[in-house]
């Protein structure tokens, strides 16, 4: 096998494991934190990226410059939503969250459908490109890794080292024991919620500039938060780190191998493989919920 | 007569169809330990989670430091100046001492500088929290926990502290050193409400004491004229 194209293979994994993590992380934060499946990760991602696509035709506001701005609409809109709306059931079992969300997402992808369609777009930076070798990385992707990357670790390190970070925590172990903490929960769910949607919008606009998007992968997108999730164990941002990389080594390695229509089909396997061999996933801890 | 911290007049609370408090009265002074004693089932935690907002009153009035604050939030009681340690403590999980003890000033808009020296206070007044400041909370011995749990309820800066089985499921030598601090900060002048179904500990550290039976209040005094009384030692301190 040759050694250069392995090396290839393997960075295109970590370039789009990286991505894969950031998705993830804040779908794991909902889930870990209000214990709500998220149906809407996949159209929040979508939505951002559209938003960031169409700054850049029509204003021409580079995505870098959008990103955040785009992020802070998506999480602030979600976060509205969780305290008007999904605030009112979020006690009820983990199946009442996930058929709201579930309708919220049907109504979220059918107006992106009639806003804007289905088209794929993408924002073209053309950056150039790093040639080590043979070893050929663009230029937008090594940056769309890095800002993904240095997202997650902001994300961690709000949630291990604030006064918010330790109330999201604190919650999340022990709703009743929070409130005599005197943290408002409903308003910590919308604040944790909201920053889930922002991480996904961000992650939008980073996946706007390295692929295509469309409405069509929202699916796609919400599968992969899932998968990476179980495999890197759920409800902590190293967990989705981790798996979202294993995620990315692992299609990449496998489209080359067998072929990219084999690449989806891999992500599941692993995750099954997982929940045979370590249900907590690689980093979960058990009892961590 | 000092004006009392607490007064709670002829309070009636519940769990849905079930009402479990029946009519309470009850003052607790401005500095000193009160104590509230009864046996399993009598409402003394009820009582703690109407005080601390966890459940709604259903009639009766709470005043607390001269003001009104029937029907107020947790938020705002541990805002007025009510902390409340809970039953098992309830430290977080995955979470170190000194986050634990952080969570408990979340409302206060304190100063870097400010935290850091009250943190070195609870660190003074519980040595052992110091050792254990960068260890997940829950991984320590019960007595431990029960320290941090009253640590963090003093990060709060209280004017009353409510403790909720201070001695349940602890070695007796850790309870004696848990009663030792209650002291101690209650010299200082913080007013501490401990519900305790050990009668005789609650009796030796407090100076007066509540009798709670099915959820109404049937004796009241001094703690050492109760723990004298051929009654409560009949049905409490298991002396013949």
């Amino acid at each position: 096998m040759d050694v250069a194209l392995l090396v290839q293979v393997v960075l295109n994994g970590l370039m789009l494991g990286a991505l894969y993590a950031c998705i993830a992380v804040g779908f794991s934060l909902v889930w870990g934190v209000l214990n709500i499946i998220n149906m809407l990760h996949g159209s929040l991602i979508v939505l951002a990226g559209y938003l960031t696509c169409s700054l850049w035709t029509e204003a021409h506001i580079h995505p870098f410059a959008s990103l955040i701005p785009v992020g802070l609409v998506i999480g602030v809109g979600a976060a509205v939503l969780q305290f008007v709306l999904i605030n009112r059931v979020v006690q009820q079992p983990v199946l009442t969250t996930l058929t709201l969300t579930f309708g919220l997402d049907m109504i979220l992808y059918n107006l992106m459908n009639s806003v804007f369609d289905a088209t794929p777009r993408r924002v073209t930076l053309d950056l150039g490109r790093v040639t080590l070798g043979e070893v050929v990385l663009p230029w937008d992707r090594i940056a769309a890794m890095l800002v993904a990357l240095a997202l997650t670790a902001l994300l961690y390190g709000i949630l291990r080292g604030s006064r918010l970070g330790r109330a999201i925590v604190a919650v999340r172990m022990d709703r009743e024991a929070a409130s005599l903490m005197g943290i408002r929960v409903p308003r910590i769910y919308a604040l944790t919620f909201g920053l889930g949607a922002f991480m996904a919008g961000v992650c939008g606009a980073l996946l706007s500039i390295v692929y295509p998007i469309t409405t069509n992968a929202t699916g796609q997108l919400l599968g992969k938060a899932f998968i990476v999730c179980v495999v890197g164990g759920l409800g902590t941002v190293p967990g989705a780190l981790v798996g979202g990389l294993a995620l990315g080594v692992t299609e990449s390695l496998g489209s080359h191998w067998f072929g990219p229509q084999a690449a989806a089909l891999l992500g599941f396997a692993l995750m099954l493989a997982l929940l045979v061999v370590r249900p907590t996933g690689l980093l979960g801890r058990k009892g961590y919920e | 007569m000092p004006e009392p911290l607490l007064r709670v007049e002829s309070l009636a609370a519940g769990y849905g169809e079930v009402q479990v408090l029946w009519g309470i009265d009850l003052e607790v002074m401005p500095a000193g330990i009160t104590a509230i004693v009864g046996s399993n089932g009598a409402g003394k935690s009820t009582l703690l989670k109407v005080l601390s907002g966890m459940i709604p009153s259903r009639a009766g009035q709470i005043v607390f430091a001269g003001r009104d604050v029937t029907g107020a939030g947790t938020d705002a009681l541990l805002a007025a100046g009510i902390a409340h340690v809970p039953e098992g403590r309830r430290l977080f999980r995955g979470l170190t001492v000194r986050d634990n003890l952080l969570l408990g000033a979340f409302l206060r808009s304190a100063s870097r500088q400010q935290l850091a020296r009250d943190l070195d206070r609870i660190y003074s007044l519980f040595p052992i929290l110091a050792d254990r400041r960068h260890q997940d909370a829950t991984t320590m011995s019960g007595g431990e926990q029960q320290m941090c749990a009253i640590g963090r309820g003093l990060m709060a800066q209280p004017q009353l502290l409510m403790i909720d089985e201070l001695s349940l499921g602890l070695a007796p030598r850790a309870v004696e050193l848990l009663a030792d601090s209650l002291r101690a900060i209650s010299r200082e002048g913080l007013a501490i409400l401990l519900v305790e179904q050990d009668v005789l500990t609650a009796f030796e550290l407090s100076e007066s004491a509540y009798v709670i039976e099915t959820g109404r209040v049937v004796t009241t005094g001094e703690s050492r004229v109760l723990a004298d009384d051929p009654r409560i030692r009949d049905a409490y301190l298991g002396t013949v």
